[in-house]
């Protein structure tokens, strides 16, 4: 009789943690990948701006949490990039390749009962190298910069044919970071063999780094999966020791996503 | 719709462009392209008392619509020789053009065929280096190039095995350079104690005079084998780039002594650049100083002034290379 109710005893514990896991927040988790369009000028490297493709690869958690009665929202989202771009002339190239890593806080605020806002900021690293097939002594642009993101995030969820709908806007805008860069015309040679890395890493505001990313995303169930098709527009700009850089890319991305609870 | 609208236009217009505006791809484009670069990015233009918007006026009036790719070469090929300087180029297709009056207008003082006959069949070869003991018991080395690799394990190997000599010899006649840091590998050799060879800086801005505070460059010596006996370095107007790195920090270290003829300077760093239309350009970005903050530009003045005589040569005699053996057999 005692075994029975040991038996029972464990049973009916699973059985409260299983409710106690349902009663979690509910994870939405997008794998997606990308091609597109990217332009990109770096005037460490040449006056001239390069154009070509790009390929990109991100990963997305974004959860309610239970803080202020569920309004805060956590996201996380990390993509890599890979840009192959050809001169004007089309007689020289370059390689760039990006890793991208925002961990964010947002508020959410129910402005109908289909379409809410999140407002909240991101911390945004970025770091990668951009490499000129051609160059000597100034072959790389390397690219290392942290900062605090302004983010909002608006999200419709609608019904099309009696299924989910969920429509997503997503801008991110850099206030206050720093930002890796080497002096106007200073070589690589000086900052690493040397050892003259003062003012190569610099503050960076909306000014200095008017940078911005933009995503619209649909995620639509096709079949057993939930589908999402991501248009990004990626503005990474700055300005910093009289160099002057940008790398414009225009992405189409699809993914799967995934919703699940955490135990 | 409308509010998403709403948030979107407002950050849209927060992101200002950050570009360069590009240059039309035709021969005045081109042409201001070029002068552009060196007007923002090259570094000896004040110490060479150039003045750049003189040149510009020169040049322009050549520049017109019609003008085919080899005349448009021509002329702007003609515009970087004002700078004289071996490290600026142009670089298209169909030619290369290049200021070289820096060793061409002077006596060669180098013979490929003499070097061979004092190596003989049996030298070594080690990190890109070639060596061999002469009979009166002095090390002969030949460096044509900085470019490639020169391991430290090469460097310990080749000076044990001339342990035993009485002297050094390391011949950079000829050797245009290449990489710094091969160079100063070599020469972190020659000494027991950190040494200050020189001052490096950057151009900060646009501006002619607009160059950081001059970083030093000290050669530390090497964890392995120190040569610690004379050695005399071999130069001649050929010894350019990092060769007149290599000979300027040579000259601070406490056994050398430099034989030969000037080197041909090159103290710029080159960066590279380029037109609309394609072509490459480089120019020096970076200059680099002596220990006493003096340009090394335009080379560097050896210890001991020596030609290559013709009378030797034709004897199977290298001048430079016997002046060198002499003098280290007095110092032994």
């Amino acid at each position: 009789m005692t075994y029975k109710y040991y038996i029972l005893s464990i049973l009916l514990l699973l059985v409260s943690w299983r409710a106690k896991a349902q009663e979690g927040p509910i994870y939405t988790r997008a794998t997606s990948y990308g091609l597109g369009f990217t332009s990109l000028q770096d005037t460490y490297l040449s006056p001239e701006t390069y154009k070509g493709w790009e390929v990109r690869f991100s990963r997305e958690t974004l959860h309610q949490t239970k803080l202020m009665e569920g309004k805060i929202w956590q996201q996380t989202y990390f993509q890599g990039n890979f840009g192959y771009t050809d001169n004007r002339a089309e007689n020289n190239k370059t390689a760039t390749a990006l890793a991208n890593w925002n961990y964010g806080w947002y508020y959410r605020q129910p402005l109908t009962h289909n379409f809410n806002l999140l407002l909240g900021g991101t911390a945004d690293l970025n770091g990668g190298f951009t490499y000129n097939m051609r160059n000597g002594n100034n072959p790389v642009s390397l690219r290392a910069h942290g900062s605090i993101d302004a983010s909002v995030m608006a999200l419709w969820n609608l019904q099309v044919k009696n299924r989910p709908l969920t429509l997503r806007y997503q801008a991110s805008l850099p206030l206050l970071g720093l930002m890796f860069m080497p002096h106007y015309g200073q070589s690589y040679y000086e900052i690493f063999s040397i050892g003259e890395r003062g003012g190569t890493v610099k503050v960076t505001t909306p000014f200095s780094s008017p940078s911005l990313r933009q995503m619209l995303s649909a995620d639509y169930p096709v079949g057993k999966v939930t589908l999402r098709f991501t248009y990004v527009w990626d503005a990474q700009q700055a300005h910093v020791n009289q160099i002057k850089s940008h790398i414009y890319s225009h992405i189409f991305m699809i993914g799967v996503v995934k919703r699940f609870q955490k135990l | 719709m409308k509010r998403l609208l709403l948030l979107i236009v407002p950050l849209m217009l927060l992101t200002s462009c950050v570009r360069e505006e590009n240059y039309a791809d035709s021969p005045m484009g081109n042409f201001e392209a070029l002068w552009k670069i060196i007007d923002e990015h090259y570094c000896f233009l004040e110490y060479k008392q150039i003045d750049w918007d003189a040149v510009k006026r020169q040049y322009q009036p050549y520049i017109t619509d019609d003008l085919n790719n080899d005349k448009l070469f021509q002329i702007l090929g003609n515009m970087l020789a004002e700078l004289k300087d071996g490290h600026v180029n142009l670089y298209a297709y169909h030619n290369t053009a290049r200021y070289w009056n820096w060793y061409e207008d002077y006596p060669r003082n180098y013979s490929e065929e003499l070097v061979e006959k004092y190596l003989g069949h049996e030298y070594r070869i080690g990190g890109g280096l070639r060596y061999r003991i002469l009979d009166d018991n002095i090390g002969y080395v030949t460096c044509t190039s900085f470019s490639s690799g020169i391991g430290n394990n090469s460097l310990s190997e080749m000076l044990r095995y001339l342990d035993i000599c009485n002297g050094l010899i390391i011949d950079v006649r000829n050797n245009g350079g290449g990489d710094l840091t091969n160079a100063q590998r070599i020469t972190a050799r020659f000494t027991n104690e950190k040494v200050l060879v020189g001052y490096m800086s950057h151009k900060t801005g646009k501006g002619h005079s607009d160059f950081s505070e001059p970083e030093p460059i000290y050669i530390e010596p090497a964890d392995g084998v120190r040569w610690q006996k004379p050695v005399v370095v071999l130069t001649n107007r050929h010894s350019y780039s990092a060769t007149n790195d290599f000979v300027n920090s040579m000259r601070y270290m406490p056994q050398a002594t430099i034989i030969g003829d000037q080197t041909g300077g090159g103290s710029g760093m080159p960066f590279n650049s380029e037109l609309p239309n394609g072509w490459g350009v480089r120019f020096s970005a970076c200059p680099m100083f002596n220990a006493e903050m003096q340009q090394i530009e335009f080379g560097i003045e050896p210890d001991i002034k020596i030609d290559l005589d013709p009378v030797d040569q034709a004897q199977g005699i290298d001048t430079i290379i016997e002046a060198a053996r002499t003098f280290l057999n007095k110092k032994s």
